[in-house]
């Protein structure tokens, strides 16, 4: 929206229910309320999206990076209305949207995949032949259940004598548990590191990518932090990475924003593992490293326009940013959703420092999405002083009201592996389990103290302008002339 | 005006009075002092007597306790021990029976344990889905079940009762 009003075009919003208040609603021109809480009653009904687009005179969709974004029949619904999707083709986003044939066009655009067989093995395959197609591959390696998933019918072998006894388990496994007894092998790339390539595309075939953000640090799978660039690339892989990264995105004639995923293993060989056909959540740290905005791009690419992004500016990264996803979330209890009232938000500011939030005080962060408050980046010379300001900022940011992940941040900025940048994807949930449930941030003696005194002032304050007769908690009325305050920022 | 303030599993008792200058004198266990408190956007801003400044959020929550949120650490206190009515109730160390309730509206997915188990603390004992996510809530402290009150595949509202530890 910020780059729709720079750019003198008007925007039009769409929200559900709880989203009333929401930010990008108060910000918008016009907004239409499209249903309620659950996604499936609101964010999710493309016909219903379509008749906003036609009340409101809109023509371009810009579907944003959650909900309906990587959907190829909401991309087609949008080109049969006459509307332009600020994404790629229907078709791209149906080939890259599968992962086995996101893998084929990868194969096809002679990039690396993770080495594995193609189809899985017949029931009357013989010892033999798999031990062969396992040689093939290379050990360590996976046995995979073509219906499995939650780790059933998966096993994970060592070396060639494990391998037949492996096969058998995984297929009677797999076999009672999805009555599919199917299975593939597929090399086990130990402790790898998530590297991605986000590229943009235009009309008329040129294909740009950009410097690697390094995705590493995740918590089941769901990214926590990112940053630009990965110190576990030299300048050759980069380059070598971007090129497959491009010519992936030009075998399906790929517009707009796209990002390509791939696996550094410990030896600095890297494999294709997917593509996200949409702009990512975690765009910031590369417009940030390389001063190029990517939303701008989009909307321009939407218009026909040709990129004119210069190659070299966007794969060479300029200082280093790193990007915290904050949500509210309880990290001291399993990082259980904390829903509720946001009271107040108090956002650090500086050079380098950018905070891309949905919220604002005297928002309700309602539970049927997922819970980000606010994805906050910074940007330093070198890594050294990105971590520098993350820890100036982590400890100036306030979110009242709701537990939030801040304080697991401010612990893991500390830890010497994050320092050193010593991490690949099994880091942090290793690292959690051994923690055991243990506080990530445990308040000393003086805390203890300061907590009580607060309290007892807040009870204080409370009790008296109860008494003094007031419909609202003077304290309320605080909050809300500072939402109001904020809301005119 | 006198207090009782539960935090970190002790009780503290507080006398608090504004003067008429507006500054507070605040007795934490017969300890003086003196504090020039304001209310901000953020919440309060503290100056102690030796010059020291402190901003803080104080945000009553479900259940009658506050969450106070200090710059590096967020703290749960209990004033005038309103939590579930019941004095002293926190920490792993609390003696009596615990409530172990819903922090949020969702629905029981699983329920971990029977009447009778003995827990340890912070085992998990019901996992109620929310958000879409899965949320294994752990026991308050070390002890034995003594009561369940929901069926797995039940809607709970927040605060909702859902087992007793004691």
């Amino acid at each position: 929206m910020r780059a729709c009003r720079e750019m003198g075009l008007c925007t039009v919003a769409v929200y559900s229910d709880p989203d009333r208040t929401a930010l990008h609603v108060r910000v918008a021109d016009e907004a239409f309320c499209i249903g309620t809480g659950p996604a499936s009653d609101s964010y999710l009904c493309i016909d219903r999206l379509i008749d906003v687009a036609r009340r409101s005179g809109a023509t371009y969709v810009h579907p944003g990076y959650g909900f309906l974004a990587e959907n190829e029949d909401f991309a087609q619904a949008c080109l049969d209305a006459g509307l332009t999707f600020i994404g790629p083709s229907p078709d791209a986003i149906r080939r890259m949207g599968s992962k086995t044939g996101a893998r084929q066009v990868a194969i096809a655009a002679g990039v690396p995949v993770v080495p594995g067989t193609e189809e899985p093995f017949a029931d009357t395959a013989s010892d033999d032949e798999i031990a062969k197609t396992a040689a093939a591959i290379g050990y360590p390696l996976v046995v995979k259940a073509v219906s499995g998933g939650g780790g059933k019918g998966m096993r994970t072998v060592a070396g060639p004598g494990d391998l037949l006894a492996a096969v058998r388990t995984a297929r009677s496994e797999a076999g009672s548990a999805f009555g599919d007894s199917a299975v593939y092998l597929e090399r086990k790339i130990l402790k790898p590191r998530h590297i991605e390539i986000q590229l943009m595309g235009d009309a008329f075939g040129t294909v740009i990518p950009f410097v690697e953000r390094e995705c590493s640090i995740q918590r089941r799978h769901q990214k926590v932090v990112e940053e630009s660039p990965s110190l576990a690339l030299d300048r050759a892989t980069r380059v070598a990475m971007a090129e497959c990264a491009a010519a992936v995105a030009k075998t399906v004639g790929y517009t707009n924003a796209g990002t390509i995923e791939f696996l550094l293993d410990e030896d600095g060989r890297f494999y294709f593992l997917e593509m996200n056909t949409r702009l990512q959540v975690e765009h910031p740290v590369t417009e940030l490293v390389t001063g190029i905005d990517l939303v701008h791009w989009q909307l321009r690419v939407a218009m026909g326009e040709p990129l004119t992004i210069d190659p070299a500016q966007a794969v060479t990264p300029r200082g280093h940013a790193i990007e915290c996803r904050i949500y509210a979330e309880d990290p001291d209890q399993g990082f259980m959703p904390s829903p509720g009232l946001v009271r107040a938000l108090s956002v650090p500011g500086g050079p380098g420092v950018r905070d891309d939030r949905g919220v604002s005080a005297g928002f309700e962060i309602p539970l049927f999405y997922d819970s980000m408050i606010s994805k906050l980046v910074v940007w330093g010379a070198d890594r050294t002083e990105a971590i520098t300001r993350l820890r100036r900022v982590l400890d100036e940011y306030r979110v009242a009201g709701v537990r939030t992940t801040l304080p697991f941040f401010r612990w893991l900025v500390g830890r010497p592996e994050f320092v050193a940048g010593a991490f690949d994807t099994t880091y942090l949930d290793g690292l959690l389990a051994s923690r055991k449930g243990q506080s990530f941030v445990e308040p000393s003696a003086g805390d203890v103290n300061d907590a009580a005194v607060v309290a007892a002032v807040a009870a204080w304050f409370r009790a008296h302008q109860n008494a003094a007769g007031p419909a609202q908690p003077a304290d309320a009325s605080v909050w809300r002339r500072a939402a109001r305050k904020d809301g005119l920022r | 005006m006198r207090l009782d303030v539960d935090v970190a599993g002790q009780t503290r008792a507080f006398q608090i009075d504004r003067r008429p200058d507006g500054r507070f004198q605040i007795t934490m266990d017969g300890e003086l002092h003196e504090v020039d408190v304001r209310q901000t956007d953020v919440g309060l801003s503290l100056v102690f007597a030796d010059g020291r400044s402190l901003e803080a959020a104080a945000s009553p929550m479900a259940g009658g306790e506050w969450l106070v949120q200090l710059p590096h650490v967020d703290v749960a206190v209990v004033v005038d021990g309103q939590r579930h009515g019941r004095r002293g109730a926190g920490g792993p160390s609390a003696t009596g029976a615990q409530r172990v309730t819903a922090p949020m509206p969702g629905r029981v997915v699983k329920v971990l344990v029977a009447v009778g188990d003995e827990v340890t603390h912070r085992q998990g004992v019901v996992v109620v889905e929310a958000m879409k996510m899965e949320n294994e809530l752990g026991s308050p402290k070390a002890g034995r079940v003594i009561e369940i009150a929901v069926l797995e595949g039940v809607s709970v509202e927040a605060g909702r009762l859902l087992m007793v530890i004691e």
